[in-house]
């Protein structure tokens, strides 16, 4: 297994796709600290609190990454030389699992960092205080969930195959789908992977209580196991043609 | 000494029969042309040898067992497959790299299949700017990699030049005197009269004819006449 998981360690290392998104993410959550600095908040508590959320927002890009790294393995029909290595299929996954959470958590430790960085300088410069007692735990449970979208992407691109329509599929679940339900349903939210993932991160719903963080965490690992299960499951089965 | 046997080998997708019972050997020592027309059922078989295809009936081995439960699959056999492809972003040596640490295999291995099969200029190179002759040697030297005693070659020769298809020529014959084992698949008939110690001919996933190639005109002659 653990060479497994240094060969796909070496390709995504190697991937421009990598580089890029490791790159972007830091700099995206970092603007997102610049608006959250801006807005009106009801406390500095608050404020404090919305800010170092932000280094949540990483999420995407670890999810991208995930499906990227997977969908690319069909797409570019190079899964064919992983099954030929390995032909039991169970460690080929487990190793993109393994790695592609490594990647995902550099990604949200780098953007965890950015997101502090920005909120050191950024609060204080505007006049409102710089951390409470909370902020660790916040970033600590940002780069928790940040990390785990990683496998998620993996698992997604799995089930669907095709990268665009994991991607948009994704987009649509993970950024729209449990957005709009949390507006309709807000009782609901708390219990969909969006709502864990958010509450592991420390973030507020609007208009229902998110779970505990450490309850969202494990639901939100929950949901990460069962759709890697469920790609394990497509992976022992599909023939490559 | 690593034999190939396909033993009443079937294969259905939906209701399309790709493979229909078919069995054949490919012994050691020899180079072995497995011919057909397209959408003969080569490819899915050499798929269901190699374990990447479940066969709905039959079993393919190789030295005795399947693909699947070989250890350390990449020291047994190598292989080209058609559909085998790479990442475009990665150079050859990090591809070739990142199936070497999977497989376990010593560093130095790297090079020296790029030596081999004419590469080492271009081992820095990302493959998405290969020709289509450089993607087939880099898929040769991935198949090099675990030095295996059985090499299975999915149409090996497409987009070689002449250079590069005399090269192949010359390593096939050299690598199965040695005591190895060749299973090539290819619509080339003059290249297989030139290099294949014996033929499998396949049509509509059935066996149609296996025996040693013959002279002149025969293969060609015996081919349309089986499998046309």
């Amino acid at each position: 297994m653990n060479r497994l998981v240094r060969a796909e360690l070496i390709k995504a290392r190697a991937s421009r796709a990598t580089i890029a998104l490791g790159a972007v993410a830091p700099v995206f959550c970092a603007s997102w600290v610049v608006l959250q600095v801006i807005v009106p908040a009801a406390s500095d508590a608050d404020r404090v609190a919305n800010v170092y959320n932000m280094a949540q927002q990483a999420y995407v890009f670890t999810m991208i990454l995930g499906i990227l790294g997977m969908a690319g393995e069909f797409r570019h029909r190079t899964i064919t030389w992983s099954f030929l290595v390995t032909p039991r299929r169970g460690p080929v996954l487990a190793a993109k699992l393994i790695a592609y959470g490594l990647a995902g958590l550099v990604i949200a430790v780098l953007s965890a960092a950015a997101t502090l960085v920005a909120g050191l300088v950024l609060l204080p410069a505007n006049g409102h205080p710089a951390l409470t007692s909370g902020v660790p735990a916040v970033l600590a449970g940002a780069v928790l969930s940040t990390t785990l979208y990683a496998p998620l992407g993996v698992a997604l691109a799995v089930l669907v195959g095709s990268r665009v329509v994991a991607v948009v599929l994704a987009a649509l679940l993970f950024m729209y789908g449990d957005g709009l339900l949390a507006w309709l349903a807000p009782e609901v939210f708390r219990w969909l992977p969006t709502g864990a993932a958010r509450a592991l991160g420390g973030m507020r719903a609007e208009g229902g209580a998110l779970l505990p963080a450490w309850g969202g965490g494990l639901l939100f690992a929950g949901y990460v196991a069962v759709t890697a299960l469920a790609a394990r499951l497509l992976t022992l089965r599909r023939d490559v043609t | 000494m690593t034999s190939i046997s396909v033993d009443h080998v079937s294969k259905t997708f939906g209701k399309v029969v790709a493979v229909d019972d078919l069995s054949f050997e490919a012994p050691a020592g020899a180079v072995t042309a497995f011919l057909g027309p397209n959408g003969a059922g080569k490819t899915t078989t050499l798929r269901v040898l190699l374990g990447l295809v479940t066969p709905t009936a039959g079993e393919a081995t190789i030295g005795g067992a399947p693909y699947r439960e070989l250890g350390r699959p990449l020291e047994h056999v190598g292989a080209v497959l058609e559909s085998s492809g790479f990442h475009p972003g990665l150079t050859a040596a990090t591809h070739l790299e990142a199936v070497r640490t999977a497989a376990g295999l010593a560093a130095a291995r790297v090079g020296e299949v790029l030596d081999q099969v004419g590469l080492a200029g271009a081992a820095h190179r990302r493959t998405g700017g290969f020709s289509l002759g450089m993607r087939q040697r880099l898929a040769l030297a991935t198949a090099l990699l675990g030095e295996p005693s059985a090499l299975v070659l999915d149409e090996p020769a497409n987009g070689l030049d002449p250079v590069g298809m005399r090269w192949l020529r010359g390593f096939l014959r050299a690598y199965a005197h040695d005591g190895n084992t060749v299973l090539i698949s290819t619509h080339v008939l003059s290249e297989v009269e030139r290099i294949a110690d014996h033929v499998v001919i396949v049509s509509a996933g059935r066996l149609r004819w296996s025996g040693p190639p013959t002279a002149g005109s025969g293969l060609e002659d015996l081919y349309l006449e089986v499998a046309g």
